[in-house]
């Protein structure tokens, strides 16, 4: 068993068990690290393409105009980076690819494609299959937690709507590459908030249940440990590897027990009435509370990369808010003018919804301005344009103050030639994974990050 | 069952869309590579590599115990969930407890409509937080019950005695001496601390329901002359989780125990006995994953075009079925055929008011006539692919395709264009289906879904009958089928349409493909072809009996055997 220091009975337990008084107490301590403030990324998905052709009234370097759908974010554009037209070049992975929702729905993650999940093929014997290989958060993340022992959490992972889990709907991936392994997300919000915020009371007795309670999950998981090491000697490889696997599932959990950071915005807050995280009619206030604990999980440092989705990719949500009675993906194949209204309806909501994370991110001071200053959100979608299923003409919008990484309030067409991989690069250079030169399928890096981008 | 709720949205695609596939349409999709798909005849030997499953046995393929792949598998969920029941079931109020306990586990990631394929049940830190925390949940009721914890003396004596018994039951076999000093360390590391015995209990408990042993089925297997068996209490857990979807009871122990799962009879025995229990009703499981009426409870109805659907109805057709289903398992002569074209069904008094048919005046589900319905085809696996607002043609079409015929379809081109609308005002959408198809970009995809689909017609996107369509026009439900292996023709009406089905060889390899998927938690591959051959002929014998190829299902070689172990 190991010692556990002061700090460790505070907070370990579940989650992270921070009690109010304490945390303020911390705080200077807090501060005295603003030279070292981390950087974030949450990567932002929205479904079924767009209308490319109504996304902007001006392309100028610097002085683009938004059109209708894109229109919420004018307030932010000193705090953007437009890249527009990004190829994915999935052409080139031959028979080793899924369907345009599904391998572009993988774009983090740019691997070839396994198959056997869904009898939906195009060539000769090919089905649909997950990825094979990693997405870009949980690398980033990986990368961060070998770098900062504090951080506890490689990576969040969550979804809006849909609790079923298939090719369709899942954009995070463990690898390693050559495995299908998709991540599945959390799309609780109720759940996902307690599973890592534990707000508790500061007097001996509750210490004393805290230091019973790390007791008891440290005892577990050394046994557990140590038994699954004996098994796997047992076993042949395949089953190593899945054992392996689980093994460092518990190693996850293990640093989630103790530690943590008291940064001034790490404050609990309240999350309203239950509601079903499932229905149609909810998305808007289940996606705002991720949207929320996405804020809350940076301002307390538990994890620094978030994949964070408005649906899986392919998506038919009814947005009756709007007045709509169809379905998001059904609509999305209809190539009518009245079909794009409703299009472009969805994406101006789906949009003014991400500006109210930008304002969750600003809304939280900490060390030399706000979460904003310090984070990147990498908006995305598993298709170009909508109806043509089109997998090039990528729209990737960042946003944020990004530490002043990139040179904001731009423009840029990269006119298909550069990747979403390509793009993906820069993300881990912004992170400060400079020797990241490539991420992904050869075929589908040019070997280096967007150029033009930084500051 | 393939098609869940993305797979709807990408049938929504098809719906309405040119898809310009490749596919020709002479009964054999191109595409398949996969012995499940050859063309065939009526003898079952598309699945079987082209020699009937007679030839194949006969073969020197067959002549020595041929089991394929056989995966370290995690508990699903549902296996979770009534493993630990049955763990527990002395505990008063256990049910609600692992209910609780287990409420944010994360769904498994699906692969060919199941969702307990063994290479899909990877361990995230998110799935091995979630087992602590259920744990943690369960630990302490546990260890407040007398009855489970057994002895009295509250002392480390006691302790082990408990890591003995409980452990034999958690892990499924007798513990090992090491185990039994590992989790009597726990115990000690608590009283060390001071912490009274009940919390010592709570720790064992906390740390086995955590443990690898518990949460895999693990086999190491045991040698048989130059083959390779599961041991005997590896037999044991083989039998109850494929009919229970849990772990051994007593009787099971005892005879692993004395070694009495040995042999095919002794085997078959026990999996007739379990059958008759009422634990196997779980076996709805693989009826609810195929046929996704698990996933009714996600359909929503547009309340303009469907004014006064009982907000439960999802949850009353998932009741439905499984009443059928069950009635299907009772008895021997439950068949796929009868699955598939029994005129009448199981209601309660809400269902019937639904359907419109008399009967049942409670809650209690009875079974009623109903002429013109077909199985379960005209139930609630018909609509869970439909639209908001009206029936879905393709999708419809495209369900029985996938999971019935075992078929592939094409995907669909990038620069698909969808707006049947503008074919036309007025008409139906089984005309603007016609009128598409005379396209021969869209004939070549949309003849595997639509004359299949068009059947259905007379059943609305709630699962009344009727004769005229949302825009009240008259259904027209005569069809021609093409595009499969025996069943291509004229039918008139969804009753045809079953009767077809269940006459056909194609839908009877499909059935059998889908339970070795879901029973043996992977997919079916070549290397299957001897099991395969065993569950045809029985499957055949038994004149398609549901619960006879359960048993099946236990005298394979991939059921009786273990591949030889790797070299290490």
């Amino acid at each position: 068993m190991k010692r556990l220091s002061r700090r460790t009975l505070l907070r370990g337990g579940g989650g992270l068990a921070l009690s109010l008084p304490l945390l303020e107490a911390m705080l200077p301590q807090a501060s005295a690290q603003a030279a070292d403030t981390p950087r974030r990324i949450l990567f932002e998905f929205k479904a079924n393409g767009d209308q490319t052709a109504r996304r902007f009234t001006a392309t100028g370097e610097t002085t683009f105009a938004f059109d209708e759908f894109l229109a919420p974010l004018e307030p932010y554009r000193s705090d953007l980076v437009i890249l527009n037209k990004l190829n994915r070049r999935y052409n080139l992975l031959g028979d080793k690819r899924s369907d345009g929702h599904q391998q572009g729905g993988a774009s983090l993650a740019p691997w070839e494609s396994g198959a056997g999940s869904y009898p939906i093929g195009g060539k000769e014997g090919v089905t649909i299959g997950y990825v094979l290989g990693p997405s870009a958060d949980h690398e980033i993340g990986d990368m961060v937690l070998k770098a900062n022992p504090t951080v506890k959490y490689r990576n969040l992972v969550y979804r809006v709507g849909q609790k079923n889990n298939d090719i369709w709907n899942m954009h995070s991936h463990a690898g390693p590459v050559g495995t299908q392994n998709p991540v599945q997300p959390e799309t609780d919000p109720y759940a996902a908030y307690a599973r890592i915020f534990t707000f508790g009371a500061d007097d001996a007795a509750a210490k004393a249940a805290i230091e019973k309670r790390l007791l008891k999950k440290q005892s577990a998981l050394d046994l557990v440990l140590d038994e699954a090491t004996s098994l796997q000697s047992k076993l042949g490889r395949a089953d190593q590897a899945r054992v392996q696997q689980h093994m460092d599932a518990l190693r996850d959990v293990e640093r989630t027990l103790s530690g943590g950071n008291g940064a001034a915005g790490c404050l609990p807050f309240e999350l309203g009435t239950k509601l079903d995280p499932y229905k149609d009619a909810n998305h808007e206030a289940i996606g705002a509370l991720f949207q929320k604990i996405s804020v809350l999980a940076f301002a307390c440092d538990l994890t620094r990369a978030i994949n964070f989705n408005w649906s899986g990719n392919t998506s038919n949500r009814v947005y009756a808010n709007l007045g709509q009675t169809e379905g998001h993906h059904d609509i999305s194949h209809d190539s009518s003018d009245e079909a794009f209204v409703k299009i472009r309806a969805i994406h101006k909501h789906l949009w003014t919804m991400s500006t109210s994370l930008y304002d969750d991110l600003k809304g939280v001071t900490e060390a030399g301005g706000t979460l904003w200053d310090n984070t990147l959100v990498v908006h995305w979608n598993e298709l170009g344009q909508g109806d043509a299923h089109s997998e090039n003409d990528a729209m990737v919008i960042l946003a944020g103050g990004a530490a002043n990484y990139f040179k904001r309030g731009r423009y840029l067409d990269f006119q298909n030639k550069l990747t979403f991989a390509d793009m993906l690069v820069s993300c881990f250079h912004y992170m400060g994974f400079e020797d990241v030169a490539k991420f992904g399928d050869d075929r589908l890096n040019d070997g280096a990050p967007l150029p033009g981008l930084t500051a | 069952m393939s098609s869940k709720i993305l797979p709807v949205a990408l049938l929504a695609a098809l719906g309405a869309g040119a898809y310009g596939c490749q596919g020709n349409v002479d009964g054999k999709l191109p595409g398949t590579g996969n012995p499940i798909n050859g063309s065939g005849s009526g003898d079952g030997s598309s699945v079987t590599g082209g020699q009937t499953p007679e030839q194949l046995l006969a073969s020197a393929a067959c002549a020595k115990p041929a089991p394929g792949a056989a995966p370290l598998r995690r508990l699903s969920n549902a296996e979770y969930r009534n493993t630990v029941q049955d763990l527990l079931a002395d505990v008063a109020g256990i049910g609600p407890a692992v209910a609780t306990a287990s409420k944010d586990f994360v769904e498994e990631a699906e692969s060919l409509g199941f969702r307990n394929n063994a290479d899909f049940l990877g361990v995230s830190a998110l799935i091995a937080q979630g087992y602590m925390d259920s744990a943690e949940v369960l630990a302490p009721i546990v260890a407040s019950t007398d009855k489970v914890v057994g002895c009295h003396t509250q002392d480390a004596a006691c302790a082990k005695e408990f890591v003995v018994a409980f452990g034999r039951r958690a892990f499924r076999r007798p513990l090992t001496p090491d185990e039994v000093v590992r989790y009597t360390a726990i115990y000690a590391k608590a009283a060390a601390k001071a912490y009274d015995f009940k919390t010592g209990i709570e720790w064992i408990v906390f740390a086995m329901l955590q443990s690898t042993e518990f949460l895999y089925r693990v086999e190491l297997g045991a040698a048989k002359g130059s083959d390779f068996t599961p041991s005997q209490h590896e037999t044991a857990s083989r039998l109850s989780y494929l009919i229970w979807q849990s772990m051994p009871d007593q009787t099971l122990f005892d005879a692993a125990d004395k070694g009495e799962l040995g042999d095919k009879k002794q085997i078959e025995a026990q999996a007739r006995r379990l059958l008759k229990d009422p634990k196997a009703a779980r076996l709805l499981e693989y009826f609810d994953q195929w046929l996704d009426t698990d996933r009714l409870n996600a359909f929503a109805r547009d309340a303009n075009v469907y004014p006064g659907i009982a907000a439960n109805l999802p949850e009353l057709l998932q009741n439905e079925t499984h009443a059928f289903v069950s009635y299907m398992l009772q008895s021997p002569t439950g068949s796929l055929s009868e699955l598939l074209t029994g005129q009448y069904s199981f209601v309660n008094a809400e269902l019937a008011k639904h359907y419109g048919v008399s009967g049942p005046t409670g809650a209690a589900y009875e079974r009623v006539d109903m002429p013109g319905r077909s199985g379960v085809l005209t139930q609630g696996m018909l609509l869970s692919h439909d639209k908001p607002t009206r029936t879905s043609i393709v999708r419809r079409g495209l369900k029985v395709r996938l999971d019935l015929l075992c078929e592939r379809v094409p995907a669909p081109p990038n620069n698909v264009q969808l707006n049947l609308e503008a074919l036309g005002d007025g008409l139906t959408q089984r005309q603007r289906l016609e009128k598409h198809r005379t396209e021969a970009s869209c004939a070549g995809c949309h003849t595997l879904m639509d004359p299949i689909g068009v059947v259905f017609e007379g059943f609305d996107a709630v699962g009344r009958a009727r004769t005229m369509d949302e825009g009240g026009r008259p259904v027209d439900t005569t069809s021609d089928i093409a595009a499969t292996r025996d069943l291509n023709g004229p039918v008139a009406n969804a009753v045809e349409l079953g009767k077809a089905l269940a006459n056909s060889q194609e839908v009877r390899d499909c059935y059998v493909t889908q339970s070795f998927r879901f029973f043996y938690g992977r997919d079916y591959t070549a290397a299957d072809q001897c099991s395969m051959a065993e569950l045809l002929i029985k499957f055949r014998d038994s004149k398609q009996s549901l619960s006879e190829l359960i048993v099946a299902l236990t005298q394979t070689d991939q059921f009786l055997y273990r591949p030889a172990p790797e070299a290490k």
